[in-house]
């Protein structure tokens, strides 16, 4: 048992800190989702540009890489108002075909821009002050900086968006939206205004949550399809437009993640080798989206059906 | 045999239409006739490929209306079908295409069940989701390969017509298109078939459809097993043409939706739609490349280009340009009654 509880606690630990991550990334999308209904499939493409933001700025301005998050935030929330006033807002007057087809165009258009730009090559941050510092919590337990200031942040992150949501005024317009379109838009609400402004807020938290990921996780113009898809399993699991759900799913997800791992070490430890399930990580993602769509489609928290 | 009569029963096209569908018929039959370069020989090829595509998607995706995303899992069991009995079993093409397509349709089946429970968004997501499953699986199932895929070695005596392998493309490119026009026609058959009307019915108003005793559910199953039949065939074919395949290749996520688009953005739910998209995209994504890709030094820009078209098209005419044509129709006849 020496060699098997150290790897079960560290993927546990792994996993847990990954899915705070997934779910600041998942944040972004059910904001939007909650609002207004629309599935961005760009979504996994304004984290890899938060991703290149924190990674071209930081040394080009000559701070820290963690230091540029605002910034990546602040990048982020413009493309989300630029996307949205830019072209979602006409994909809106169209059928849901309209809205698949043309965020996927979006997401093709971003994708190739930063290929035209960054090149193909992945790339990742070398210096700074998270990177490479790590911690032996427990036996045989690392904490690596990096992910552990991925996760406090992402919980700080979802902190603010949940306040600003719940306990401002503008966030109790923006909820009235997306409960009642019409009713908000009688008693004064402009849902233009905060439908761009879910948009902010969606690009902003997932642009912030590429500029945390980019710390441990090469960047390359590829990188969002995965998030986008893990995105849409944990928005699914916790309910399409709930925060607390996808705070919840997203650790899920995490622990989901990191379960082949545990399983591998299992195998290894009783000696079956070739029952390696380590390149089905993701696979599981997608069977949970499925199953639970089909099982229990509000999801586990959510309200909209 | 009212099939049979339907499936030549073109009268409800306006004269024009079948001028100029006869125009393209006389062009694609004396198209290898003509000089042509063996680039646009491809380009051809792979329009005829993806007006299958389209035209398969178009009978869940546009008659039934129910975006499907999911449809590179079929063509990939369709290529690896005939691969894998062509490589381990030496069996023929025309052996291993039915069979492929018996998989593929079986397969659609067990996940069109479940799939078809959910709606719009939720569906469309999840057809993704099927299809990335199926490709994780291949990516390391040894017996298919794994991640290098498959390759059909080279027969000896060429041409061979039961292995489907020629040397000059125009042999290809025959076959292709006889399959073509049978796809075509067995399209314009089930326009006028009950399927037909259930599921144009269940599309502008399931709730009355289903008011009416249609069971929408089992017909858009059915729907869905024809679309996936047109693409297993498409992918059978296309593990011949190129010899080489591999699931990033056969069951990629952008095939799925590249065979989404073809039937959209001609106009979906019309039978000229799925071939007027493929015509527009097929030359448009390969001239492009062509022009603009690695050998411009300008990796990228040709697909910004071709991303910014996609959402111009989704943004301004949703319905297609065979939207547009029938707009436009509307407007010409609602002219003359004014006047």
């Amino acid at each position: 048992m020496e060699t098997l509880l150290p790897e079960l606690l560290r993927s546990l630990v792994s996993g847990l800190l990954m899915g705070m991550v997934f779910a600041l990334v998942a944040l972004g999308l059910t904001v939007i989702f909650g609002v207004m209904d629309i599935v961005n499939f760009a979504h996994g493409e304004f984290l890899m540009i938060g991703m290149y933001t924190t990674l071209v700025t930081a040394p080009l301005i000559g701070v820290d890489p963690t230091l540029t998050l605002p910034l990546a935030g602040v990048v982020g929330a413009a493309l989300g108002l630029a996307c949205y006033f830019g072209v979602v807002q006409f994909l809106l007057r169209g059928p849901m075909v309209a809205q698949l087809l043309g965020t996927f165009g979006l997401m093709l258009v971003l994708r190739n821009l930063a290929l035209l730009f960054m090149g193909s090559e992945p790339r990742s941050v070398h210096k700074g002050w998270l990177v490479g510092q790590s911690w032996l919590v427990g036996p045989g337990v690392v904490l690596e900086s990096t992910k552990l200031a991925a996760a406090v942040l992402s919980i700080v992150s979802f902190v603010a968006v949940w306040w600003l949501i719940r306990r401002t005024k503008t966030g109790m317009a923006l909820t009235a939206t997306s409960l009642d379109k019409e009713g908000a838009r009688y008693v004064g609400i402009s849902t233009e205004r905060m439908n761009g402004l879910a948009w902010a807020i969606g690009g902003a938290s997932v642009a912030i949550a590429g500029g945390l990921l980019v710390n441990f996780w090469p960047v390359d113009p590829n990188v969002g399809l995965l998030f986008t898809m893990i995105a849409f399993a944990t928005v699914a699991l916790g309910g399409f437009g709930s925060i607390r759900g996808a705070f919840l799913a997203g650790i899920l997800i995490g622990l989901i993640v990191s379960l082949p791992t545990v399983w591998d070490a299992f195998i290894r430890y009783a000696g079956l080798g070739d029952l390696s399930i380590h390149s089905f990580k993701y696979t599981f993602v997608y069977i949970i989206y499925f199953l639970i769509m089909v099982i229990r489609p509000q999801g586990l928290f959510g309200w909209k059906q | 045999m009212e099939a049979v009569r339907n499936a030549f029963d073109f009268s409800d096209f306006p004269r024009l239409d079948l001028w100029v569908a006869g125009g393209v018929l006389a062009f694609l039959l004396a198209f290898p006739a003509l000089p042509h370069s063996s680039f646009a020989m491809t380009i051809m090829i792979q329009f005829l490929m993806f007006s299958l595509y389209g035209m398969g998607w178009n009978t869940i995706g546009g008659y039934a209306g129910q975006v499907d995303l999911g449809k590179a899992q079929y063509n990939g069991i369709g290529a690896y079908t005939t691969a894998v009995m062509m490589v381990r079993w030496d069996v023929p093409f025309w052996v291993s295409m039915p069979v492929g397509m018996a998989l593929a349709v079986g397969w659609s089946f067990i996940i069109g069940y479940p799939l078809f429970r959910l709606k719009g968004h939720y569906f469309a997501i999840a057809t993704i989701a099927t299809s990335l499953i199926l490709k994780d699986v291949f990516e390391v199932w040894d017996f298919v390969g794994a991640a290098k895929g498959m390759e059909i070695p080279i027969r000896k005596n060429l041409p061979d017509f039961l292995y489907l392998q020629f040397k000059q493309d125009y042999y290809y490119y025959y076959i292709l298109l006889a399959l073509f026009l049978v796809g075509l026609l067995y399209l314009n058959a089930f326009r006028h078939s009950r399927l037909g009307f259930q599921l144009r019915a269940i599309k502008d108003n399931e709730d009355v459809a289903r008011s009416l005793g249609i069971d929408a559910h089992w017909c858009k199953i059915k729907a869905y097993a024809v679309a996936t039949a047109f693409v297993a065939v498409v992918g059978s074919f296309h593990a011949c043409y190129n010899f080489n395949i591999e699931p990033e290749d056969v069951m990629s996520l952008d095939l799925s939706i590249l065979i989404a688009m073809m039937a959209l953005l001609g106009g979906a739910g019309s039978l000229w739609g799925p071939i007027i998209g493929a015509a527009i995209l097929v030359p448009l994504k390969s001239y492009l490349g062509d022009w603009l890709g690695a050998s411009a030094g300008l990796v990228g820009l040709n697909l910004v280009i071709y991303g910014g078209i996609i959402m111009l098209i989704a943004a301004v005419q949703p319905r297609g340009v065979w939207g547009m044509v029938e707009a436009a129709r509307a407007r010409r006849r609602g002219g003359h009654g004014a006047a």
